[in-house]
């Protein structure tokens, strides 16, 4: 009994009860209590007097916080209140049913996380398609860039051709079978080069099976200078076609693809004499 | 302090409600130890917002561990009050909480920190007033470190510069002096 009174004294029973004791001294605690109802009973007047001193110090919580709480309890099941002590079958029932939520549980996040999944992946080809789109257009503009860079260039030679005097401009105008047809040819006669300029062309475009041919008429014969097509869409504006040291005119007549060895004159588009 | 609305049970009955986790349980603890436990918290961590949040904490922390609580070995309010204590000590303790502190200090100036300072005071002030005037300074303010400020017995020792022996003879001793206050 002396024995017992020292150690209530001693303070640890009040450490015990604020939580200060190592799980050991606990122990101790714990065994001491169940041994000695006199300890015990010290206990229980600590506990109470530590309640009562909680309950003296309570401060009220706003209104709604329980309902807040209870929506994070997140039930394992709802039942009316019972003091009765449940049967065991109805335990099992119980865990059970515990398990059937978890179970629930586990099936609805592999759902939320399938969904998820789908989704990333959705976004994820979204998101290809974009960079495919985007490099589509940077492609575009690459390309357009250079065609713009290339009729810069050609521009420019067109103007510098205009400024050498070697360089003669002729320009062919529409025949008969083609009165609105007109074009341009720059010859060199130093250097015998012969350039057609496109964006001063205006002939009807050409089908695949046919094609324009240009001629130069020399000492009254038409000496081949080639073939090209005419096409809208083309960014092209310098056209080189073959030499010739000397000409007395131009012409351009419509022949099948690849041209013909003589000019087939009733397709004569357009002719020009070049005066010297 | 009650209301008539509030539910009250036996501490059997909320044990034996508490362990078939009926749900139930959970709004009769709430009413009868809410506002107790939040008093607990809020004189730890002196912020009203973060001690609702704690509480909130705290009642999931037994609704979720109400198996590991063992009748034997101590009354069921004092096992929700050591959950209490426990959530709110480590929160202050924690690193977010000292973060969010800084964080504050930098926002506001010296003058408000002072200002809150004094308020911290003033709400000891008066919590200590009605309930532990009978309590000498020598005695609250050792049961005031380890019952709020989350000191060990031994840490109170240290800081107060005293023997072990007699930070837990103060203990005891006011214990004892709340005990006769409160019948």
């Amino acid at each position: 009994m002396e024995e017992h009174k020292a150690y209530i004294e001693s303070g640890i029973l009040e450490l015990y009860v604020l939580g200060q004791l190592s799980a050991p001294e606990m122990l101790e605690v714990e065994r001491m209590a169940a041994s000695a109802p006199e300890i015990k009973r010290e206990l229980e007047a600590i506990e109470i007097a530590l309640e009562a001193y909680a309950i003296e110090n309570a401060v009220e919580p706003r209104e709604d916080l329980f309902n807040t709480l209870e929506a994070k309890l997140n039930p394992v099941q709802q039942t009316s209140f019972s003091i009765q002590p449940p049967p065991p079958v109805k335990v099992e029932q119980r865990s059970n049913k515990s398990l059937m939520y978890a179970l629930a549980a586990c099936v609805g996040l592999l759902v939320v996380s399938g969904i998820a999944l789908i989704n990333a992946h959705v976004e994820l080809g979204k998101a290809q398609q974009q960079i495919i789109a985007l490099r589509t257009e940077t492609d575009r503009y690459a390309k357009g860039m250079n065609v713009l860079k290339q009729t810069n260039i050609e521009l420019q030679t067109v103007a510098d051709m205009i400024d050498d005097p070697n360089w003669a401009i002729v320009q062919l105008a529409g025949t008969k079978t083609s009165p609105a047809s007109k074009m341009m040819v720059y010859w060199n006669r130093k250097s015998q080069d012969v350039v057609l300029d496109k964006s001063r062309m205006k002939l009807p475009e050409n089908d695949q099976a046919h094609q324009y041919q240009l001629w130069a008429l020399v000492g009254g014969k038409p000496v081949d200078l080639g073939v090209f097509d005419v096409k809208t869409d083309s960014a092209q504006i310098l056209l080189r076609m073959k030499e010739i040291p000397k000409a007395e005119a131009f012409a351009v007549t419509l022949e099948k693809r690849g041209g013909s060895v003589n000019p087939t004159m009733d397709q004569m588009v357009v002719f020009a004499g070049v005066s010297i | 302090m009650t209301t008539p609305k509030k539910l009250k049970l036996s501490e059997e009955e909320l044990v034996q409600a508490l362990k078939n986790q009926d749900i139930t349980v959970m709004r009769a603890l709430y009413d009868m130890y809410g506002a107790a436990l939040l008093g607990v918290i809020l004189r730890i961590t002196q912020h009203t917002e973060l001690a609702e949040d704690l509480l909130q904490e705290t009642f999931l922390k037994i609704w979720h561990a109400a198996e590991k609580y063992d009748a034997t070995k101590g009354r069921l309010f004092t096992w929700m009050m050591n959950i209490a204590r426990n959530l709110a000590i480590d929160k202050l303790r924690s690193k977010d909480f000292k973060n969010s502190g800084k964080n504050q200090d930098i926002e506001n100036n010296v003058a408000v920190i002072d200002n809150q300072k004094k308020q911290i005071i003033n709400i000891e002030l008066l919590g200590l007033r009605d309930l532990v005037t009978g309590l000498k300074p020598e005695l609250s303010k050792v049961l005031e470190m380890v019952y709020y400020n989350g000191f060990t017995h031994a840490e109170a020792a240290e800081a107060l510069n005293l023997p072990l022996g007699t930070v837990k003879t103060r203990i005891r001793t006011a214990i004892v002096e709340l005990r006769k206050q409160f019948n």
